[in-house]
């Protein structure tokens, strides 16, 4: 009997994972300004707490969304320089200069992100440096405004509406409500399906892709938020330490926000405060080491990249699921979903035409005006020899490659240049060759997030709902009842890494059907499937034609495509050799002599 | 006047294009940025600064010492941030060369302190005259040393048995040891020849522009606008983009020299900050434009 609620019982809370640690890490912060007894003291508590936020932020770019970004310095020195110059030439109040400081390292993370955003990991790093550089240099050069390399001094603590913030205790209390904030700000951002797609985009980007979810927008939004959270903490130091000069802009402060996200920990909120924490009292404990607190810097960072990834706190959620194991929570009660959307088109006419396809590759032509049509509740066979064009057209109708000539439709739509994402949530899902779930996240979760689009996800929508995310337990359920249909809701909340291959190959089908589609695409499912779940499979397939599915199947197994397709297409080449029934295909004289070969061969 | 600050460019461009090119080579191999790259030209220059200071060995002796010694550096390196990584994603990687860069970098302001050195001469300082024309002696050397070790880099990777496997490690890591190629020997020894490059052009930069700890950050970049503007992975292509950043950084704030009213219009444009920032911007034109560079060839990834 399965017993769940929407949220778990107070005790359970709070003994989950590593909280215990955690509560006790916020009590300390909190009793520690009660125990601290200077102002150096209290100075160094303050910028923890400014450093915390900023890493807080780095998290959303570097640790969610997986991009290593080195600017995070750069806005950290651009809110600082905002500040200082509003509030010293202009006489602003904090009011106006902390939104502003918030405000102008975003509109500068959308200036760039356009040309920089969509690269690849290091392309995307070290063009960010180059950013940093540019910034720097900037400060530098633009004396009259900015001081030049002696920068601006004499700028106010934190005067709200009129009242100054007393320096020294308050300013500290001030800087961690910040915190506290931000910090709530980013749990209630990643703590559900919001998250789950950020994860998915992060781990794997093509899948996510085929789920529907903008990868490029997620990156978008967590960048700014990167440099929003950024010029906080720099306009934070300006009130702070009262001076700002181009060392704000330098590398050091990106470092030790990089060595405080890879420490602590890049997604676990936790982390930025231990790792902040970490590094601000590093030079502090050594102080015997003098300049060369650096080197100590460097060595951690070294040390905890080989041997803690995840950072001290994924470190001590190990070491928790390691040496205190807690049972793993009951899956949510299914929630039936519909198989087939309510989106119909005229009966009998085409659900997708593909016409006249052409793709080359240098010199090869991968694809050459190949054309097919597939009805709602049809089962269509593409057959044909290795490197015959099949993958690479099945990638031209989800958009993942760009068709260089022809034509695809989708119910009379014309998709042939939509986004890739946008082909999914229009009704197509697929499956791959080399399956890509998310290895780490849960059966459940790896189908849950399919329901991204489904759950009007974006970025709007994780702020509702109190403790839990009320459109990631609805999407749960669902993934439940998916997974229910497909015979693994017993694996659902084990990592999807751990299933066995076949079992994998039925999660990824209820991903694909979690998307309502109109169209399934299928590449090789029967492949490392016995004989048992091969005649399972073909079975659930007929069923969910019936049901008014329309599905087109990459296959190389005859015995278990045959008797399922309605139809069957044979590439050859790039170039469709033959198109029919079964029955016609399998005496087709091309087919059998660039493909199926003869009893003849065979024996041979 | 234009033929000196020809030459002056094209000495800076051979620099650039030895630091490009040991950059390349270890990001073909590895599919790893290494990002402690500039620090290890940074080391090359106090290397060489620490040697002929020590003893009184010739310019030319003291750049072979330079070798030798980055060559093992790079091993070493490659024990630290590489190995104990290759089965992560090449973030992690990336990640491993920044900590060691900060090491390198604050490792160097102590044994040398932060103010700027002069490194010592490839032969000799001074000038060569040849007719109305005279032009520093270190650059003529630089452009002669660099173009031999280039060369000699070439012919290593195209001519020679162990430069094939090298290449083969670099184009396909896996089908290599499939094929019982010692790859870790192999990788262990492109970081030896990428640090050994960049040494070498450290110490040639020492002697012109002087040597700092932090000057390993200026270098990186520029090593990485040089391989985005030739081609990602292309070894041709990086010396290319050495070669035209290293023009660019010297005619462009020259331009005011040869022509006299540039002088007038816009003073602010033909400084070297101005000339650094115009680089960068450039770079992100690129690599909104044409990500793949002048010989690069787009890339799709397999599904």
């Amino acid at each position: 009997m399965s017993q769940t609620a929407l949220a778990p019982t107070p005790g359970a809370a709070l003994t989950a994972g590593i909280r215990p640690l955690l509560l006790l890490g916020v009590l300390c912060i909190a009793v520690w300004p009660a125990l601290v007894s200077s102002a150096y003291e209290l100075r160094i508590f303050t910028l923890v707490g400014i450093y915390a936020l900023m890493a807080l932020g780095y998290q959303f770019i570097f640790g969610h969304a997986g991009a290593l970004s080195l600017t995070q310095g750069t806005f950290f020195g651009v809110g600082a320089y905002v500040t200082a110059i509003l509030a010293t030439k202009f006489g602003l109040g904090a009011h106006l200069t902390l939104p502003l400081a918030a405000a102008v390292p975003v509109l500068l993370a959308a200036l760039i992100a356009a040309p920089v955003l969509r690269l690849e990991s290091h392309y995307f790093a070290l063009a960010t440096l180059g950013i940093g550089q540019v910034m720097l240099l900037s400060a530098i050069a633009w004396e009259p405004f900015t001081g030049g390399s002696n920068g601006i001094a004499g700028i106010p603590g934190v005067v709200l509406f009129g009242t100054a913030i007393p320096k020294g205790m308050g300013i500290a209390l001030f800087a961690w409500g910040a915190v506290a904030c931000a910090a709530l700000l980013s749990w209630r951002i990643t703590r559900g399906l919001y998250g789950a797609a950020l994860q998915v985009a992060r781990e794997n980007p093509i899948a996510a892709l085929s789920l529907g979810i903008d990868t490029a927008r997620l990156r978008f939004v967590c960048f700014l938020l990167s440099a929003a959270y950024a010029g906080l903490a720099g306009a934070l130091f300006a009130h702070t330490i009262r001076v700002v000069s181009p060392e704000t802009l330098e590398f050091p402060v990106m470092v030790a926000t990089l060595t405080i996200a890879v420490v602590g920990g890049r997604t676990h909120i936790a982390g930025a405060i231990l790792g902040a924490w970490l590094i601000i009292n590093l030079p502090e404990w050594f102080r015997g080491l003098d300049k060369y607190y650096l080197i100590a810097y460097g060595s951690a960072l070294l040390l905890t990249i080989i041997a803690a990834p995840y950072g001290l706190i994924g470190l001590l959620a190990k070491w928790r699921a390691r040496w205190f194991p807690e049972a793993p929570p009951p899956p949510p009660p299914p929630l039936a979903l519909p198989l087939r959307s309510s989106r119909a088109t005229g009966d009998g006419a085409a659900l997708l035409t593909v016409a006249g396809m052409v793709k080359s590759f240098g010199g090869v032509r991968a694809v050459d005006q190949v054309s097919l049509t597939v009805k709602l509740g049809e089962v269509v066979g593409l057959i044909g020899p290795n490197g015959s064009g099949k993958t690479t057209l099945i990638n031209m109708i989800t958009g993942i490659y760009r068709a260089d000539a022809g034509r695809v439709t989708l119910g009379g739509v014309d998709i042939t240049s939509a986004a890739s994402h946008d082909i999914a949530a229009s009704g197509i899902a697929r499956t791959f060759q080399n399956i890509n779930l998310v290895d780490e996240m849960t059966v459940l979760d790896n189908v849950a997030v399919a329901r991204y689009r489904h759950a009007g996800g974006g970025f709007r929508s994780s702020f509702g709902g109190g403790l839990t995310d009320p459109a990631w337990h609805l999407a749960r359920g669902h993934a439940m009842h998916l997974l229910a249909a497909l015979g693994v809701d017993d694996c659902a909340q084990r990592p999807a890494g751990d299933l066995a291959y076949g079992l994998k190959r039925r999660v990824e089908i209820a991903r694909a059907l979690a998307l309502e589609p109109r169209l399934l695409l299928l590449d090789e499912p029967a492949a490392g499937l016995n004989e048992s779940e091969q005649a399972d499979l073909a079975q659930r397939l007929r069923d969910f034609a019936r049901a008014g599915l329309a599905i087109l199947v990459i296959e190389h197994n005859m015995p278990f495509l045959m008797p399922l397709a309605d139809r069957m297409v044979c590439l050859d080449h790039g170039c469709v050799i033959a198109a029919g029934t079964p029955a016609a295909i399998r005496a087709n004289p091309q087919v059998i002599e660039a493909y199926l070969g003869t009893p003849e061969d065979a024996a041979a | 006047m234009l033929s000196q600050i020809l030459l002056n460019a094209l000495a800076l461009g051979a620099s650039y294009a030895l630091v490009a090119l040991g950059f390349v080579v270890i990001l073909n191999a590895t599919g790893a940025v290494n990002f402690t790259h500039g620090d290890m030209v940074m080391a090359g220059g106090y290397v060489a600064l620490a040697v002929s200071s020590a003893t009184s060995l010739p310019g030319v002796a003291v750049l072979a010492l330079v070798i030798v010694a980055m060559a093992l550096v790079g091993f070493v390196f490659s024990g630290l941030a590489y190995f104990p990584l290759k089965s992560r994603p090449p973030v992690a990687i990336f990640i491993s060369t920044i900590a060691l860069g900060i090491i390198f970098q604050n490792s160097a302001n102590a044994l040398f302190s932060a103010e700027p050195r002069k490194g010592p001469p490839l032969f000799a300082d001074g000038l060569i005259t040849l007719g109305d024309i005279s032009m520093p002696r270190q650059a003529l050397a630089i452009i002669g040393v660099a173009a031999l070790l280039i060369l000699a880099q070439h012919l290593l990777l195209s001519r020679t048995s162990l430069g094939r496997k090298l290449r083969a490690t670099a184009q396909d890591r896996e089908m290599a040891a499939a094929i019982g190629l010692p790859v870790n020997a192999m990788i262990a020894l492109t970081f030896a020849m990428g640090a050994a490059l960049a040494g070498a052009a450290g110490m040639m930069l020492s002697n012109t522009f002087f040597v700092t700890p932090t000057d390993g950050s200026n270098y990186i970049v520029k090593a990485y606008i040089a391989v985005t503007i030739g081609g990602w992975g292309s070894l041709a292509g990086a010396v290319c983009g050495a070669l035209l950043i290293a023009l660019f950084e010297v005619l462009f704030p020259s331009l005011p020299l040869l022509i006299p009213s540039l002088k007038t219009l816009a003073p602010w444009l033909f400084t070297q900050t101005a000339s650094a920032i115009l680089l960068y911007l450039g770079l992100l034109a690129i690599m909104f434009f044409r990500p793949q560079g002048l010989f690069g060839e787009t890339v799709q990834r397999r599904v």
